[in-house]
This record gives C-alpha cells, sequence and structure tokens, in this order.
C-alpha cells in the first residue's frame, strides 16, 4: 500500500502548482496601467493647449476655459470624492474603461474634424493619433486587470451615436477642446484610479 | 355722394361687363392668380425658394406674366423686399423664384405673399394685378431647439471685402451678451428682445482656417459662435494662351490667380468654351489640370477658334477669351532624321526632316555650326519636308557640333526644339613645316647634331601626327642621302656626322601626308669663333636683345637660350626671325629672379647654315648675394694683413658681382684711410673698405697697430645689394718686437728641454754617482718576521729611547779604510758618562750599544763582546759578516748546534727585557733576579731566533748595529 502511496503523493506535490490554477496577480498589469497613465498625464496639457493654439479666438486666447461645455456623448470625470472613494473595484475600472471607449471615439473624430478644419498643422493631427493610441493603450491594460481581478469586461459601445455630423466649424472645435479636455481629466482620474488599486494590490 | 354712388356702380358695372366680354373672348377663366405658394428655407445659402403654379391657364396657352413678390420680416406690415418677377407661364407649370437673405433666416420671422398680373401683348386688357396670396410664413427660430444661445449664419463663405450680417438668438430675456470678433467686441442692433443683429462691412481676410465670432452670455459659461470663411478675391486666369504642334491637338495654357487662401472650402474649375463653332458634343471641357488644358481640333479644318476659358469657385466665376487662327499658333515638331553626311576635311552635309504642317506650309529652320563651344555658322534654309544644308569652309580634323530648328515660315509663332548632331572632319596633310632647330657638338672627331623641333599646332597638323621624318643630305656627296624616321610624340633626335657639310630636312607626317619640309644646314666647320659675351638688363616682361645688322645675305636670326640653365636637360628654347629683324624681346614664365640666362643669337645663311653673332647674359632680376667668400688671411704682421678669396665663385651668384665690401672693426676712433664708417645692421660702428673691382680677389689691410684686436669681414655685392651678413674674424697684430724675442727664447727652450731628457735618460747612473739608496730598518723584511713571533714584546729599539752613558770616540783615520777585514779594529776610546767601578774585569768599558742577536751561551761566554764599529757603512752585507767574524767565531758552536735536532726543552733560551741599568756594574743595586750573571750592565738587544729562520735576517739586524752613533 505503502508503495502505492509514495508516488502518488510525489505526483501531488508536482501537481500543486498546476492544479491551483491562480489568476495572474493584478499587480503587475496595475503596474504597467500606473506608468502608461503617469505618462499620458505628461502630455496631456501639451495636446490641450496645441489644440487651442490652432482653434483661434477665443479658444486661443490666454487662459480660456468653458468648463459648462460638455459632450452628452462623453461622460464627464468630475465626480465627488466620496462618491469615488466608495467605488468598489469593479465600478472603478467599468467607468474608467466606458469613459476611455468613449474618448478614444471622440479623438478619431475630432482628429477627423481638424484634418477637415486645419489641414495645415500636422503638429496637433500628430498629437491627437498619439492621444488615441494611448488611450487604447490604456483601455487593453485595465482589460487586463479586469481579467486578472476576475471582473467582467463590459462590451464595446458606439457612444458616438449620431452627434457626429452635421455640426457647424464652430460645434466641432467646441466639441475638440471639450474631447482633449475631458482626456486631461479622465487621464487625472486614471492615475488617481489605478493609485489607489496599486496600493491595494501591492505586488 | 350720389354722384360718387352712381359712378361706382357704373364702374363696376363696366368691369363686370368687361369680364364677360374676356371670358367670350378666351372662353377660359378670368383668375390667372399665382396659387399653391409654397416657401422653403435653405439656410446654408440664406435663401428663400418660392415655388407656385398659376392654374386658370388654357391648354397650350403660354402668356407673359409678372408677379409681385412681397417679403416682410418680423410682422407682415414691415415689407422689406418687392420684386417684380417676369416670365412666361404655361398651365399648371411650377414657377421658382429665389430670394437670399442679407439677415439671415433664422434671425428673424419673414412673410411672403405674392400676386400676378398678365403681361402679354396678345391680351393687354387683362393687365391688372390679381389679388395678393396669403401671407406665407418663415420661421425658422421655433425650430431651432432649446438651447439658451444661437448664432448665425453658420459656415458663411464670403469674399473679402464683402458685407455680412450676423445675429444671435437668445432664449433668455435676462443674460446681456456680448458678442466678438477675433476677441473685438461687436456692437450690433437689438432685433428683437431676443435677436441682435451685427453688421459687419468690408471683411478681412484673416486666416485660412476661417474667422471666429462668438457670443457669450455674461453669466454662465454659454458660448456660442460661427465661423465665417473669408476668402480672398478669386482672380481671373492670366497669360491665356494655346498653340498646336501637330495640327490635331491644341495645347492652352494659363498662369492661375492667386490662390483664394482657403484650404478646402472652395475649389476652382476651369472650363474651356469655344464659341465659333460650338457642337452640342463638345461645347466645352472641364480641365482636369489648374493650368493647362488640351482641345482636340475638329477634322474639319477649322481654322479661326475663339476659346473662352471659364474659371469657377463657390464665390465668383472669372472668364478670358483668345480669338486665334489656328495655322498661326502652330509650335513645330523638333526636326527629325537628322545627320551629318559627307564629312570631308572642309566640308560637310547635313540632313534633316520636319513634321508637316499643312499642305502648303513652308517651315523655316535655322542651323547652327559649333566649333570649341562657340557659334561659328548660321544660316536659314527654307524647307517643305526634307532639309539640306552644306557647311564649308570647315578645318581638317576638327570636332563640330551642328543643330537645326524650326518655325512656320509665314506665320512665325514659335521655334521647335534644337535637334543636334556633333561630327568631326577628315584629317589633311600639316600644312605647315616644322620650327627646327640644332645643337652641335664636337666629339672625338665626330659632329654630335641633336634636332630639335616644335609640335604643330592643331590648325597646322590637320591631323595627328604619327611620326617626322629627317632626311640627311650630304652636301660633301650629294648623291648619299639618309632618311630617319621618328615616332610622333619625339619632339628632337641625336644625329652622329662626321665632319662633312650636311643639310638636314624635316617633315611632319600624319595618315594624310607629309608637310612642306623645315631645312637646316650643318657645316663641315663648326665656326665656334669667340664671341665676347655682352650682358644684358631683364625686366619683368622679358629680355630685349638687339644686335648690330649682319652683312651680306642672311635668311633670318634665331635666339637661342636655356631655360634652366643649371640643369643637364637644360630645355633649349629657340626662336626665328626674320632677316630685317634686330632686335626681339624674349620673355617665359619660365624665368626666375637669381637665374643666370644666357642667349645666343645666329644668323642663318642662304645655305641654311647658322653662325653665331653675338652672346649675352643676363638676370630677369637680379637678386643680391647669396653666400659670402671664405676669406684666408696671410701675411700677419704688426701692421697689416692680407686677405684673399680667390675660391669664390663669383659666376653662380644670383646677380652680377660687382666688387666687394670689407667691414673692419677696431678701437680706433678714426677710420683708416681709403676706408670710411659704415653702419652695420646691428648699429655698430665700423669701417668700411669698397673693393670696385669684382675681380679683385686679395685685398691687404695696411696702416694697423700693433699688438691691437682686429675684427673684419668680406662681403660682395651686385647691384640690388650686399651680401648676407656673416660672422667677424678676430684678429690681433703682433707686438713690435715680439718676433725677436721668440728668437731667443725658443732656442732657449728647446736646449733646456734637451738637457732635461738627457738628465732624465742617465737618472741611474747619477743617482748612483749623487745620493745612493740609505736602506732604511722600518722598511726591512725582518720586521715582518719580528712581528710574526709570538712574543709581541719583542721590538727594536729606538735610538732616542736609550739614554747614552758613554761615548765611543772613534779616531778616524785614512788608511783604516782600505780593508775591513783585513785591518785591526781600531781601539774605542770609551767616555764614562756614567760612575762605574773600576776594579771590573771585563775587557773595555764596561757599557756599550749593542744590537745582537744572540743566545745565552753566546752571552755567556762573551761578557762583552764588543763590535767594532766602522765608521762608514759597509757597502754590502757581506761586507758586515766578515768584519764581524769574531762574533761567529764565538758563536759558531751554538750555531752548529741549534742546526742540529735541539730539544725544545734544552733550548735555553733566555729573552732579556733590555732595560737600561741604571747603575752599570753596581751589582748590590741590580734588581733581584737579575737576568744575567754578567760584570757589568750591557745594552743588548736581545732575540730569539728559530734555528731555522736564522741566518739572513741575522744579517739585516748586524747591519743595523754598523749604524752610526
Amino acid at each position: 500500500m505503502s508503495y502505492l502511496l509514495a508516488p502518488l503523493c510525489l505526483l501531488t506535490l508536482l501537481l500543486l502548482p498546476l492544479s491551483l490554477g491562480a489568476p495572474i496577480s493584478p499587480a503587475e498589469p496595475i503596474s504597467q496601467a500606473y506608468s502608461l497613465a503617469l505618462y499620458m498625464q505628461k502630455n496631456t496639457s501639451t495636446l490641450l493647449q496645441t489644440y487651442l493654439q490652432y482653434q483661434g479666438s477665443p479658444f486661443s486666447d490666454p487662459g480660456f476655459s468653458a468648463p459648462e461645455l460638455q459632450l452628452s456623448s462623453l461622460p464627464p470625470a468630475a465626480v465627488s470624492f466620496k462618491t469615488w472613494h466608495a467605488l468598489d473595484d469593479g465600478e472603478r475600472l467599468g467607468h474608467a474603461q466606458g469613459a476611455f471607449l468613449a474618448l478614444t471615439q471622440h479623438l478619431q473624430l475630432v482628429g477627423d474634424d481638424q484634418r477637415d478644419l486645419n489641414p495645415g498643422s500636422p503638429i496637433l493631427l500628430a498629437q491627437l493619433g498619439a492621444a488615441r493610441l494611448r488611450a487604447q493603450g490604456l483601455l487593453g491594460n485595465m482589460a487586463a486587470i479586469m481579467t486578472a481581478l476576475g471582473l467582467p469586461i463590459p462590451p464595446e459601445e458606439d457612444t458616438l451615436g449620431v452627434v457626429a455630423f452635421g455640426a457647424s466649424a464652430f460645434e466641432r472645435k467646441c466639441r475638440g477642446y471639450v474631447v482633449t479636455r475631458e482626456y486631461g481629466h479622465w487621464t487625472d482620474r486614471a492615475v488617481r484610479d489605478l493609485a489607489l488599486l496599486k496600493a491595494k494590490y501591492p505586488g | 355722394m350720389a354722384l360718387f354712388s352712381a359712378f361706382q356702380t357704373t364702374f363696376l358695372l363696366a368691369l363686370l361687363s368687361l369680364k364677360t366680354y374676356q371670358s367670350e373672348v378666351l372662353s377660359e377663366p378670368l383668375s390667372l392668380a399665382p396659387e399653391s405658394l409654397e416657401v422653403s428655407i435653405d439656410s446654408a445659402r440664406q435663401c428663400l425658394h418660392l415655388q407656385w403654379s398659376v392654374h386658370n391657364l388654357a391648354y397650350h396657352q403660354e402668356l407673359k406674366m409678372v408677379f409681385q413678390i412681397e417679403i416682410s420680416r418680423i410682422k407682415t406690415s414691415n415689407v422689406i423686399w418687392v420684386e417684380n418677377y417676369s416670365t412666361t407661364v404655361k398651365r399648371n407649370q411650377v414657377l421658382r423664384w429665389s430670394w437670399e437673405s442679407k439677415l439671415p433666416l433664422e434671425c428673424a420671422k419673414h412673410s411672403v405673399r405674392m400676386r400676378g398680373a398678365v403681361d402679354d401683348a396678345q391680351v393687354p386688357e387683362l393687365r391688372f394685378w390679381s389679388n395678393w396670396t396669403s401671407w406665407e410664413e418663415v420661421d425658422v427660430q421655433s425650430s431651432l431647439g432649446h438651447d439658451p444661445l444661437f448664432v448665425f449664419p453658420k459656415d458663411k463663405l464670403v469674399e473679402e471685402g464683402s458685407n455680412v450680417t450676423i445675429c444671435y438668438v437668445s432664449r433668455s430675456h435676462q443674460n446681456n451678451i456680448s458678442c466678438y470678433l477675433e476677441g473685438v467686441r461687436m456692437h450690433g442692433e437689438q432685433l428683437d428682445p431676443n435677436v441682435c443683429v451685427f453688421h459687419l462691412k468690408n471683411v478681412p481676410f484673416i486666416r485660412e482656417t476661417g474667422t471666429n465670432i462668438y457670443c457669450k452670455a455674461d453669466q454662465g459659461d454659454v458660448i456660442k459662435g460661427i465661423v465665417l470663411f473669408v476668402s480672398k478675391v478669386f482672380e481671373e486666369p492670366k497669360d491665356f494662351s494655346c498653340e498646336t504642334r501637330d495640327l490635331k491637338t491644341l495645347n492652352c495654357t494659363w498662369a492661375p490667380g492667386s490662390d483664394a487662401g482657403l484650404l478646402t472650402q472652395l475649389s476652382q474649375s476651369y472650363t474651356l468654351f469655344e464659341s465659333l463653332k460650338a457642337t452640342k458634343c463638345a461645347p466645352r471641357t472641364l480641365c482636369k489640370h489648374k493650368s493647362w488644358c488640351n482641345w482636340q481640333v475638329s477634322p474639319d479644318s477649322q481654322e479661326m477658334y475663339n476659346f473662352t476659358l471659364t474659371a469657377e469657385n463657390y464665390l465668383r466665376k472669372r472668364s478670358v477669351h483668345l480669338l486665334f487662327n489656328l495655322t498661326h499658333r502652330v509650335h513645330p515638331m523638333a526636326p527629325f532624321n537628322v545627320f551629318v553626311k559627307n564629312v570631308s576635311a572642309t566640308n560637310a552635309t547635313m540632313t534633316w526632316k520636319v513634321h508637316s504642317i499643312g499642305n502648303y506650309s513652308t517651315l523655316l529652320c535655322q542651323i547652327e555650326l559649333y566649333g570649341e563651344g562657340k557659334v561659328i555658322q548660321k544660316q536659314n534654309v527654307s524647307v517643305k519636308v526634307n532639309g539640306k544644308h552644306l557647311m564649308k569652309k570647315l578645318e581638317p580634323s576638327t570636332e563640330y557640333a551642328a543643330q537645326v530648328r524650326c518655325a512656320n515660315a509665314h506665320h512665325f509663332w514659335k521655334w521647335s526644339e534644337w535637334t543636334r548632331r556633333n561630327f568631326t572632319t577628315a584629317e589633311a596633310a600639316p600644312s605647315e613645316a616644322p620650327d627646327v632647330w640644332r645643337n652641335v657638338k664636337s666629339v672625338q672627331g665626330h659632329c654630335v647634331v641633336t634636332l630639335f623641333w616644335k609640335p604643330l599646332s592643331k590648325l597646322q597638323a590637320n591631323g595627328k601626327i604619327l611620326f617626322y621624318n629627317v632626311v640627311l643630305e650630304n652636301l660633301d656627296r650629294p648623291s648619299t642621302l639618309k632618311l630617319l624616321s621618328i615616332p610622333a610624340p619625339a619632339n628632337g633626335t641625336e644625329l652622329t656626322l662626321d665632319r662633312c657639310s650636311y643639310q638636314i630636312h624635316v617633315t611632319a607626317n600624319n595618315s594624310v601626308g607629309t608637310s612642306p619640309a623645315s631645312v637646316i644646314a650643318v657645316s663641315g666647320d663648326p665656326g665656334n669663333k669667340e664671341v665676347e659675351e655682352e650682358r644684358v638688363k631683364g625686366t619683368e616682361d622679358g629680355f630685349c636683345l638687339s644686335w648690330k645688322p649682319q652683312p651680306g645675305d642672311v635668311t633670318g636670326y634665331v635666339v637661342e637660350w636655356c631655360e634652366r640653365p643649371g640643369d643637364p636637360l637644360c630645355d633649349l628654347q629657340w626662336k626665328n626671325l626674320g632677316p630685317n629683324t634686330t632686335s626681339t624681346v624674349v620673355s617665359s614664365d619660365a624665368f626666375r629672379p637669381g637665374v643666370r640666362y644666357n642667349f645666343r643669337i645666329y644668323g642663318i645663311s642662304t645655305e641654311r647654315i647658322p653662325y653665331l653673332l653675338e652672346k649675352k647674359t643676363g638676370y630677369s632680376q637680379e637678386l643680391v648675394p647669396s653666400d659670402n667668400p671664405q676669406v684666408l688671411m696671410s701675411n700677419l704682421t704688426s701692421y697689416s694683413f692680407t686677405l684673399s678669396w680667390k675660391d669664390y665663385a663669383a659666376e653662380s651668384q644670383p646677380g652680377f658681382v660687382r666688387g666687394y665690401s670689407l667691414y673692419l672693426k677696431s678701437k680706433a676712433a678714426r677710420c683708416l684711410p681709403g676706408s670710411e664708417k659704415a653702419v652695420l645692421s646691428d648699429d655698430s660702428i665700423c669701417c668700411k673698405y669698397k673693393i670696385d673691382n669684382p675681380k679683385q680677389k686679395t685685398f691687404v689691410v695696411e696702416n694697423l697697430q700693433p699688438a691691437s684686436f682686429y675684427e673684419f669681414f668680406l662681403t660682395p655685392y651686385t647691384s640690388v645689394g650686399e651680401g648676407p651678413q656673416g660672422a667677424f674674424t678676430k684678429v690681433t697684430t703682433p707686438d713690435e718686437y715680439s718676433h725677436i724675442l721668440i728668437r731667443i727664447i725658443l732656442p732657449m727652450i728647446f736646449s733646456i728641454l734637451l738637457i732635461m731628457i738627457l738628465c732624465y735618460l742617465k737618472s741611474q747612473w747619477m743617482k748612483e754617482k749623487c745620493y745612493p739608496d740609505i736602506p732604511d730598518p722600518y722598511k726591512s723584511s725582518v720586521l715582518s718576521l719580528i712581528k710574526s713571533k709570538e712574543n709581541p714584546r719583542l721590538t727594536i729599539m729606538n735610538v732616542k729611547d736609550c739614554i747614552p752613558d758613554a761615548i765611543e770616540v772613534i779616531n778616524k783615520q785614512e788608511g783604516t779604510r782600505k780593508s775591513l777585514t783585513e785591518t785591526e779594529p781600531t781601539k774605542p776610546t770609551y767616555l764614562y758618562l756614567l760612575p762605574t767601578e773600576k776594579s771590573h774585569s771585563g775587557p773595555g768599558p764596561c757599557i756599550c750599544f749593542e744590537n745582537f742577536t744572540y743566545n745565552q751561551a753566546a752571552s755567556d761566554s762573551v761578557s762583552c763582546g764588543h763590535v767594532p764599529v766602522t765608521p762608514k757603512a759597509q757597502p754590502s752585507q757581506l761586507g758586515l759578516l766578515t768584519s764581524s767574524e769574531n762574533v761567529p767565531k764565538a758563536l759558531g758552536k751554538n750555531y752548529v748546534n741549534s742546526l742540529g735536532e735541539i730539544p725544545a726543552g734544552e733550548t735555553n733560551l733566555n729573552y732579556v727585557s733590555q732595560l737600561a741599568s741604571p747603575m752599570c756594574g753596581d751589582k748590590s743595586s741590580l734588581p733581584t733576579n737579575p737576568p744575567e750573571p754578567a760584570l757589568c750592565s750591557e745594552y743588548k738587544t736581545q732575540m730569539a731566533i728559530p734555528m731555522g729562520l736564522a741566518s739572513p735576517p741575522s744579517i739585516t739586524l748586524l747591519d743595523e748595529g754598523e749604524h752610526d752613533h
């Protein structure tokens, strides 16, 4: 009997690391996402300033700000601290995921608008394109975190709907302003979200 | 009043009757009012589109009608526009009319109504207005939505300088709204409480991406705006022109006007329209390119064309016109099949073909011939289809380029492009004889002639020179001819001839033929007569040489020189000159300053024999001498010395040496006669002698002071200046009497030296004679033996340690010295220094000094062995031994014993310290155990000598004892 048990125990020992099937540690994707968000944060104000500089007055006026300008298709980043702090991981990541999904689509729209309104400004177009790619990258990182935490990944939606066409040039300029501004706000919020998660799931 | 009512009734009746009449005539309903009026809005263009119809018309009836349209704003009573619109109307035809509003339609409510009237000559009686239609209201504001603020018009496109009206519509009554154009606040007029209108006049172009106009409420962050796209004024195309190359296609080109200044909003289009024969098939062509367009020429030989180019964008249309005859706008194609044929040395024929430009047209063609990059011939030729042109007066063996172009001969428009061909003419025989010169040397009875010739120029050679023929004709034997052929790159040859006279013919040959011969003769007599060499002064331009004209027949002169005089290959140059010439200037880039060039001038006789006339030598530029002579000084006396520099090569200096300067430095303040004061470059002052004769190579400096110090320096000078500054040579003149002194002192020194040498050689002899060696006991080898003894106390007594107690006076007699061995020992006289007992038994005085090696037996047997001391040292040790023979006799037995085997215990050796007894012979005062039972005190040097070592050192000791006291 004992001679049968011994190899079995050995097999069990060998299979133990495999049979556990532990989910991938969320620390690494969180850390990666956090690094990317920090990097994005450094460029958001540059993007906004570049964008405004190309739109003419009043956008290019010093200190221009129009916080009440919003887009119904883009969720605002502003949230009360209490609400924000009370969010669980799923909600927190879900909000960010939804926002950056919308942002990638809106940045695409703004890029198209600017290609029409400011065709002679490759710097602006390049920055808008880079911002969109980074937002997509952050989306991927967040999906990895959600997978690591065992959370369901929300399906991709068409956030833009019918708002895209028929807007006047001025409206398109305003729209671009809101998108680039919210991109900055959402990046700031994502940095804080991820910092919180990082503290929660230390490597 | 009654009258009025009656009149009214009458009028109405009449009208009614008229209407009845009309209905009877036309058999149509009489009401021709516009009906079904519909108004639509084009917000983008700010247009109201009206459409309506007139129903009461008969079938197929067409009537001219006029419609009066009224447009009111805000309220119907505020009519802002009245217009009569005339048109032909059919039954149930939908009529359309548009009106563009200055004010954006969103800014205010508009109302439209209209009425119609027949305006037809057929029915003049119906010329009265119908009833107005009801007001059609257009209110866009109601459909705007619920935003608090709107600004209109959106994205309007206007030209620079136009007037634009802008308005905002606010939903809130409380808020004050401010509007800005590029940040500058605008002031408008309130149209109604919610609407404000701004009239912008003469709007400027600011940027391509448009001008922002925005409004915002004072409270809240509501911001709304529009972008006004202001374009630059669209310009008409310039330089519109059409031409054809093949009479099949017209190519029209133009320069588009400046850009409208908007990147995407305004696209331009260009349309080409031919109005003289506009067909339905191709009335116009929309051009694909911005600056050119092609038009297919119709095959029915239309000659005249009237083109209209229309440039158009969203805002404006511009047109330019061009009327022309097709045959006047022919730009021919470049000629083809161009060949250069029949190329000889001087001629060539060019042929070509042209594309036809019509059945009867002629082309004018232009031919240009290029040689060495320049046009050398230009010719115009009329051509139908085939062209041909003969080019003459060409140079043989030369590269040329020929090109041709053509244009319409009758109606010149433009030249075609050039077609170019290169060709090279054929070779011809060289046209000129080579320029030949010779150099004659005599080597071992033979005449070595070196021939030189210059290569022919390209013009003279007429092709590539392949070889040179040299024909030698012996003048003494005319029948003998010798031919040498020398391959081409050579520019000379060397011939060894006998002393005979020769005539030499040189010709240059190319592939075609031979040049004329160049003849030069070599005389049997070299005729190198001595000719005086003259100096000639060169300048920057060269050497100007002249010579005396020669009497008799001279066919010419030749000047010869070397361009590199120092080089073995001196690069011989020559110059041919005519018989009437007696001077020439020889110039060359090879001439260098400071180089001496030699020129020889020859006359050429009628027999072509050159003979030397003159020699010239000179420098193109003289320089200062390059080096100074090596000066030798001789004949130095108290008053003079002589300098000589015979080896100095004045000829090799870079200038003619004109003389020499001698600088003399001395302490004397004044310069000697024949010299003058001069200041050197280092500011030192010295005396300068000038030697004007360059051939003088010696100089005597005279009138010097004896026993004085002088320094001198010699340098040559040319016409330019003196040689380089060198070191001074020092010299001191001798004293006046010193030479006499030398004559005496020198022999004396010699004789003294001789004596000294002799003395040295004979020194041994001298020494023996004058001061022989005295032996020194301290240097005796016995000493070393003593030291090696066991008893370290044994030593040699010093004389100074002894206290003498008696002096022995020796009567020195000359006769006793004859032979020491034979002579009786002289009886010494003892002076008693110390008191002694008189009754002593020993022989002689008792105190003696003895230095004696002895043994006990000896001391016992001999109470006081006095050794007779000779006043003089014995010359030999043997002599000493013999002189003291009494001692060996006394010692003899013991010596013999000691030589035998003596036991150590038996050896009765007694070492006695040699102490000076204060009282010699006073036994009572003797210390206890006196060492010796001697009767009297004696000082003895007591030594025990080992028997084996006893022989020679003892002799030395004995010898010691012979010292004089």
